[in-house]
């Protein structure tokens, strides 16, 4: 049927021609599709997801909250929100973004609401908010309560307000289709080649604007928790196409994965008083950080228990045979364990076997979240260098880099970014495409690129084993380019990369069908997954400083050297080009009220 | 503690190349956690790169892995093999795909085709209540929500629907059921008529035969059969 003998058979089935292409359909792609079908309404939008459907997104996942400064709160302002976020971000995030998305940031919690989702309610029937790590009343003074949230899914509240909303405004879905190439004319994006696994089929899609909104892509780590299909594939097709991606050596780890699956144990846990221990029971959080102790900011409680296993003082699971170590959450009383921590625990009862009332739980930091991106100005609109744009190309939400976030995240400011961006998105391609010239008729050279790489795996008759490959890199990547880095481990990890690399050519697939063909598909994102470790690599082996998540034991300090935003290139593997961009210091520069609060400030909590 | 099982898997294999069904026997060692998933992933490294299967977030997060083993229809990332070693009391599982749409590859199913029944609910607010006079957010008290919460956490897996006893092919099934429920009991939802013909219409409440079977297998626990009843009875806010 779809079983093809040679690759010169591979071709571009069909031509869609909607207005408006949505590549990835988690809270971010579809917040945009659903503002421009509200401003424009019969769009034609067609969107694509590489899940089932996108209520399978990465997004539904998502626990915490939203931050939003209610305007009815008498003591929170949004000014504190911004200051937080910039705190946060150890000096560089966007101050341009960070204000057009905390002065934001309550409308959207409305729009929200009045599309549906189900927000967490106060007795007096209104949206209920709670403290969270980083957030802060008064520059840094006391917690405050600002995270507007869906008991402990609030991303899948978010996720099914905006796939009901796209339904309602007739976006056309393409699911488990994967984006394999974007297509250009005249340095004009003009759509995407796409491959549909559940038909085998490749169709151009030539639209007026193309927005990315393909989330994260920490799938190169041995523990993590982004979901299967996180593995950098929207990243590839921006460096295929000689486009730039930022910051990517800013890569958060979450301390408290559950070893194994590396499924996320919030932060509560801590907070209503787990105590981390080593493998002899000491609480050495204690000896690190004397006074908050475990509730330390996330990079720095995951470097101590890294300093722990490295020391010796870790354990080693008998089952996952991963190094961790342990939360405690024993001596909580019962009560706590029944209201207020039910969920997770029910994680650690579930995906290791273990009952945290009478057992200790294993624990050990989870790659969880990129801060960077592809490059992107104040309204999404994708940047070939630190100045230009590329005309009908836009992205959103974790994908992109404007940045809300720096070199470290605030917990609750992510899905944030996604409804606050991704309205900001849909705004501007309303507006772009209301003027934009058709397409046109598909570029000749369309799918050469796409159709060359799967030759390359179709015909590929080596002796290299795609899982083997998989494990070294994420072993690999975890040990030298995760929480502690230095330019040793860097340089052998980007030699070793390219060994990886040159041995994924060497691979041999088990079935030439394009029919829902895993193994395929798993050596078009072994690609992705290598290119992009490359990038991280290489842009933290040049940042020679520490700054957020990026950690370089021989840089240990913050440096003014690197008050910029790194920007790569690299059209082959290993080939990299990196640039600079500013840091957007207009808030600073405004010298409005409390400006110095937002100069380069030091980052003590 | 750290155990091994000798495991066998009979998969149900499906080529679409070829339209030939079988049924594959795998061997295995397998350690006391691993999930369900981890295993099909053992194959796919060790054994088999062919053997297609389906899953997203890998902890019952996202309702993409669901399959039948040994005849229950649950998650495969949330099953460990010493719970499923316990449970079904064998270390022979028989591993089938969903019933609820056509297979396109051995255990993956065509999810969009199982999904029709939800988009023919309209999974959203058709018609919004007018916004408060604040300009804000809608006030909803905890306790009306408390009414319809449990009903909102469903990941539509579609296990329930694949475990549902009725025969009819048309009936839009619990899942699809629970999601105009619960916009029924939405205060914000102001087209309760259109809702209330759908539900009641003759692919609606008419085909539920009672068996309880949907919340017997639901891997969110949600009490599906108790807000069918609810609709049944027209009793959606009987309990304020």
């Amino acid at each position: 049927m779809r079983s093809i003998k040679l690759a010169s058979e591979l071709k571009i089935d069909s031509v869609l021609k909607p207005e408006v292409l949505v590549i990835g359909a988690g809270g971010a792609g579809l917040r945009c599709a659903a503002e421009i079908c509200e401003r424009r309404p019969g769009t034609s939008i067609i969107a694509v997801t590489k899940v089932h459907s996108p209520q399978k997104s990465h997004t539904s996942t998502a626990q915490g909250g939203m931050a939003a400064v209610d305007p009815k709160d008498p003591i929170d302002r949004i000014v504190y929100h911004m200051f937080d976020t910039w705190k946060g971000s150890d000096c560089s995030a966007d101050q341009n973004i960070i204000k057009a998305v905390c002065e934001s940031a309550w409308e959207q919690i409305v729009w929200l609401e009045r599309h549906g989702m189900h927000f967490s309610r106060t007795e007096e029937g209104r949206i209920a908010k709670r403290p969270f790590g980083g957030h802060m009343l008064n520059f840094g003074q006391v917690k405050a309560f600002r995270s507007c949230y869906e008991a402990d899914r609030t991303g899948k509240g978010i996720m099914d307000t905006v796939w009901g909303e796209s339904l309602k405004h007739g976006v056309v879905f393409l699911n488990q289709s994967v984006a394999t190439e974007l297509l250009f004319r005249n340095g004009r994006c003009v759509g995407a080649v796409v491959l549909m696994e559940q038909n085998g089929k490749f169709v151009a899609i030539l639209a007026k604007a193309t927005v990315m909104a393909t989330g994260g892509k920490t799938r190169m780590y041995q523990v993590s928790t982004n979901c299967r299909q996180n593995t950098g594939d929207g990243l590839c097709l921006i460096l295929q196409a000689g486009l730039p991606v930022m910051d990517l050596e800013a890569v958060q780890f979450h301390p408290t994965g559950i070893v194994g699956p590396g499924i996320l144990a919030s932060e509560a846990l801590r907070g209503e008083g787990g105590i981390l221990r080593n493998k002899d029971e000491e609480p050495f959080m204690e000896r690190y950080a004397p006074t908050a102790k475990d509730l330390a900011p996330r990079d720095v409680v995951s470097r101590c228990i890294m300093t722990e296993i490295r020391e010796g003082r870790g354990c080693v699971h008998p089952d996952h045979k991963l190094p961790h170590v342990w939360l405690d959450l024993r001596h909580l009383p019962e009560y706590i364990h029944k209201t207020r921590i039910l969920e997770v625990c029910g994680f650690f009862r579930k995906f290791v076997g273990v009952e945290p009332r009478h057992e200790l739980c294993p624990v050990t930091p989870t790659a969880h979240y990129q801060m960077g991106g592809a490059p992107t100005n104040e309204f999404g609109e994708v940047q070939k260098d630190a100045r230009q744009i590329v005309p009908g190309l836009y992205a959103c939400g974790e994908f992109a880099a404007a940045t809300l976030h720096g070199h470290n995240r605030l917990g609750t400011n992510s899905l944030l970014e996604l409804i606050t961006m991704g309205k900001v998105v849909g705004e501007r391609v309303t507006a772009y495409i209301e003027h934009a010239e058709n397409p046109g008729d598909i570029p000749k050279d369309a799918g050469s690129r796409i159709f060359s790489r799967f030759s390359g795996y179709l015909e590929a008759n080596g002796q290299e084993h795609y899982a083997k490959i998989r494990d070294a890199l994420r072993v690999l990547m975890m040990d030298k380019v995760g929480v502690f880095r230095n330019e040793k481990g860097l340089t052998e990890a980007i030699e070793e990369l390219k060994m990886l690399k040159d041995r994924a050519r060497r691979l041999e697939l088990s079935s030439r069908s394009l029919v829902m063909n895993q193994d395929l598909i798993q050596f078009w994102e072994l690609d992705h997954l290598l290119d992009i470790s490359m990038v991280i690599a290489q842009s933290a082996l040049a940042r020679k400083e520490s700054r957020g998540a990026h950690y370089r034991e021989d840089y240990p300090e913050r440096s003014p050297e690197f008050h910029y935003h790194t920007l790569a290139y690299m059209t082959d593997c290993g080939n990299i080009t990196l640039d600079k961009r500013d840091i957007d210091m207009s808030i600073f520069e405004a010298k409005g009220e409390h400006y110095e609060k937002f100069g380069i400030i030091e980052r003590k909590y | 503690m750290s155990q091994e099982y000798d495991i066998t898997l009979k998969i149900s294999r499906y080529d679409p190349d070829t339209g030939r069904s079988w049924i594959q026997d795998y061997h295995l060692k397998a350690g006391r956690i691993l999930r369900f998933v981890d295993l099909f992933r053992q194959i796919n490294d060790e054994q088999d790169p062919t053997l297609a299967w389906s899953s997203s977030c890998e902890h019952a997060q996202c309702g993409t892995c669901g399959m039948k083993i040994n005849g229950k229809p649950l998650l495969a990332c949330e099953l460990l093999v010493k719970n499923a070693v316990e449970l079904f009391e064998t270390h022979t599982f028989r591993v089938e795909p969903l019933t609820i749409a056509p297979v396109i590859r051995d255990l993956v199913v065509d999810l969009e085709k199982a999904y029709d029944r939800i988009h023919l609910v309209k999974p959203y607010l058709i018609a919004p209540a007018p916004p408060h006079p604040d300009g804000d957010e809608y006030r909803i008290s905890p306790r009306v929500l408390k009414t319809y919460e449990e009903a909102t956490r469903c990941i539509n897996c579609f296990c329930c629907s694949t475990a549902c006893v009725t025969t009819q092919r048309n009936y839009l099934g619990p899942n699809a059921m629970l999601a105009n429920i619960v916009r029924i009991m939405d205060p914000r939802e102001t087209a309760e008529k259109e809702r209330l013909d759908v539900l009641h219409g003759e692919n609606g409440t008419p085909r539920c035969r009672t068996a309880r079977a949907c919340s017997f297998v639901c891997p969110k626990e949600i009490d599906i059969a108790h807000f069918i009843a609810l609709a049944k009875e027209g009793a959606f806010r009987r309990s304020l």
